[in-house]
């Protein structure tokens, strides 16, 4: 039993809530107990949001005041918050917000992001932040409009997968999705609790990691519905001149016009492939065929799409219509895939044709998997059946074996159903404490506090995206510090530059440990203001490019719109408190120093091809950029913040 | 002879491979035009398949080597 039952902890955290709206443009914060079907509103206080903004910084400061450790992560008393950004749908190319909980998946902070339409609904509705909690006695759908919230039988759509749920939806509510409403919902994969299921924000968009699917199901919600476009979004000060200024940033930038938004993210395979750095058959290899590069999945791209009221449109679809070796069925075309996608179920799994990339990805989409953790889980059964850790007697006798198109496939609606093996590859890296499979299995799980990799670059030789990863709060994730531009010869042949864009010396040489850590703070810093305004990663400055939107623009635009000033220094230290709290809420679930670390492969085996043959960390050099990592970034050396700012962040979040 | 393979968005007038006598990637860089700042971080250069990272003027080619200029950034 819970020590403090949410009940209670939310009472105590409505007293410390302001009962007013405490800027122009800021939204309610609505608490939802799905089982008593009651609801409770209030506001951030203003020195909250000075210190952690909105969306992903605010949904922070929830989950540590109502989170009880001694609990599991699907009871429950342990919230699904929904935030937005605190510029989501007032800027260009602002549309995100996170789900935040604790993670089913991993065991640690769940924290994921997405796009699309639901979190501008929220914004356009009043609704800067959604607390969700207890069971609903039946699956129920939360439909929200010009403020009211309405607790609907979800009867009609449970059972259904993402295609025909939103089909459904705009049949039954009568409107366009991104025009007159926003949906995040769970296909059957959630229903059923798959660890590795997200919640779907649109036909593709998904807050994808750490098992968000799941824990809306454990809640029995089917779906949140946000309809019209009630609020009142009147800024302290007009707001569109500088919001052009932020369009023309974004659009004359060489990475949106000239990638971003002709073929989106699957530019990457390629110069990952040729680094000898794609992660391939479980990173055993790190380099896969040359058709699956970008250009060769152009004959199947009609179009591009886009997120709410942005001008990047960077989402391709994809359409294999009239493909004699695709079926013609209704995952002939879709959305994406996205680099993440094209590497997951491409090398990492065996797979070297794009139809069938393509139609993988358009199931995933369906059946509401992430496809990283989905695409991991199975790389790993696929090595354990290689090593015969496992036989054919674990997977029910299919023959997971690399490449195998027709198992994988059938795989993944069993995982969906948690039918047979499927339900093996639904625990996800939670495998071996499951009893699926034998101890020995972890040394090939690739994964980081019980994380599965996101994206497939291998980061044996790119150091700061190895310390990115070994330090990510919510796991083995790229997108929260990842310094892309590290492989980018002309910055890194400018040591100004680079010292500039860094705050400090970071080594020309990619494969170098010296002062990486700080190119990881700063971009650690930039990407939690960014999930915090709403802005989207491929957008923000450092992520991409030196030249797109960051603090001068996001300073600006908080300013104008909500009145709240803040410095450039300030904003940087607002990155660091989300940070901070992200990694006291970890503490509390034993997580620190020692987890903080790699995969055991990367540490042992070097890389086999490309220019970097023989290349892999070495532990000690880890060790010590670690540390370098933790005392600029104002951390003890367990990993947590030091007692003096750990307790001005508890004076805000507690007082 | 140094081949160079072109994106479509740096060709200017000229066709997908072009070829020249050069004996660092400095010299190609030069010579194509890209030593300034239109060439921006989106362009990272490949000799023979294996992707440069840095030190990238400093690169020594021999003859029949082949360039190629490669989109890199990232995604989700």
């Amino acid at each position: 039993m819970s020590a403090v039952p949410i009940h209670a902890r939310i009472d105590r955290l409505m007293r410390r809530l302001a009962s007013e709206p405490q800027f122009p443009t800021q939204g309610q914060t609505i608490f939802v107990d799905l089982d008593r079907q009651e609801i409770r509103r209030a506001y951030i206080p203003r020195r909250v949001v000075e210190t952690f903004l909105g969306g992903r910084g605010v949904n922070m400061y929830l989950l540590h005041n109502l989170f009880d450790p001694s609990l599991e992560p699907l009871h429950p008393d342990i919230p699904l918050i929904f935030g937005t950004g605190i510029l989501t749908s007032l800027v260009p190319s602002a549309s995100r917000g996170n789900v935040t909980s604790w993670s089913p998946e991993s065991g640690v902070l769940l924290d994921s992001n997405a796009g699309d339409y639901f979190p501008s609904f929220m914004k356009l509705n009043g609704v800067d932040h959604l607390v969700l909690y207890g069971k609903a006695r039946k699956w129920t759908l939360l439909h929200i409009e010009d403020d009211e919230v309405k607790f609907v039988d979800a009867a009609p759509w449970v059972g259904m997968d993402n295609l025909d749920l939103r089909a459904a939806i705009a049949r039954d509510f009568h409107g366009v999705e991104g025009k007159d409403y926003g949906l995040a919902a769970i296909a059957t994969s959630g229903e059923n609790l798959a660890l590795c299921s997200g919640i779907m924000a649109g036909p593709k968009a998904i807050y994808a990691r750490g098992g968000p699917g799941a824990k809306m199901g454990s809640l029995r919600l089917k779906a949140v519905v946000i309809q019209g476009r009630s609020a009142d979004l009147t800024p302290f000060r007009p707001h569109k001149t500088r919001n052009r200024d932020v369009a023309q940033k974004l659009l004359s930038a060489s990475v949106i016009k000239n990638a971003m938004k002709v073929r989106g993210t699957p530019f990457l395979y390629k110069p990952s492939r040729m680094l000898g750095a794609m992660g391939t058959k479980n990173n055993q290899e790190t380099t896969w065929t040359d058709k699956l590069d970008a250009e060769n999945i152009d004959p199947f791209r009609p179009g591009m799409e886009g997120c709410f009221a942005c001008p990047v449109n960077c989402r391709p679809l994809n359409d294999m219509t009239g493909c004699e070796h695709t079926p013609q069925d209704q995952y002939v075309k879709g959305d994406g895939p996205e680099y993440v996608t094209v590497g997951k179920f491409g090398p990492n799994i065996g797979i070297s044709e794009v139809t069938q990339v393509l139609r993988l990805n358009n199931i995933c989409n369906d059946l509401g998997l992430d496809t990283a953790s989905t695409g991991s889980a199975i790389a790993w059964a696929m090595e354990l059946m290689q090593r015969s850790i496992i036989t054919s007697e674990q997977t029910g006798g299919l023959d997971v074996r690399w490449g195998n198109y027709e198992v994988i496939e059938r795989l993944l609606f069993m995982t969906a159903e948690r039918e047979g093996f499927g339900n093996v590859i639904a625990d996800s890296s939670r495998a071996v404490d499951k009893g699926h499979y034998p101890p020995e299995a972890l040394d090939y799980l690739m994964a980081v506090k019980g994380l599965t990799q996101s994206d497939p670059h291998d980061a044996r030789i790119l150091k700061a995206f190895a310390l990115g990863l070994a330090v990510s709060t919510r796991g083995m994730d790229h997108l929260r510090n990842r310094v892309t531009l590290e492989i980018n010869a002309k910055i890194n042949d400018d040591p100004d530059f680079k010292r500039e864009l860094y705050g400090g010396d970071v080594s020309a040489e990619p494969n170098s440990y010296g002062g990486k850590e700080i190119a990881v703070r700063r971009c650690e810093n930039i990407y939690a203001v960014g999930d915090s305004v709403g802005m989207c990663r491929f957008t923000t400055k450092l992520f991409n490019s030196p030249t797109l939107p960051g603090y001068e623009e996001f300073v600006d635009q908080v300013a104008n719109i909500t009145g709240i000033e803040l410095s450039l220094a300030q904003i940087d230290g607002i990155g660091l408190n989300i940070m901070g709290v992200e990694r006291m809420i970890n503490a509390q679930l034993g997580v620190g120093r020692k987890d903080d670390t790699l995969p055991k492969r990367w540490f042992e085996e070097a890389i086999g091809v490309g220019p970097y043959k023989g290349e892999k960390i070495d532990r000690n050099e880890f060790d010590q950029m670690l540390t370098r990592f933790y005392e600029i970034s104002n951390l003890t050396a367990d990993g947590v913040p030091r007692p003096e700012w750990r307790a001005e962040l508890e004076s805000v979040l507690t007082s | 002879m140094i081949t160079v393979r072109l994106p479509e968005l740096l060709r200017d007038g000229r066709g997908e491979v072009v070829t020249m006598m050069a004996t660092s990637l400095g010299e190609v860089i030069a010579r194509l035009g890209l030593d300034n700042d239109e060439r921006d971080e989106l362009f990272n250069f490949a000799v023979n398949g294996d992707l440069v990272l840095h030190g990238e003027k400093q690169v020594v080619l021999n003859p029949g080597d082949e360039v190629e200029i490669v989109v890199a950034f990232s995604g989700g």
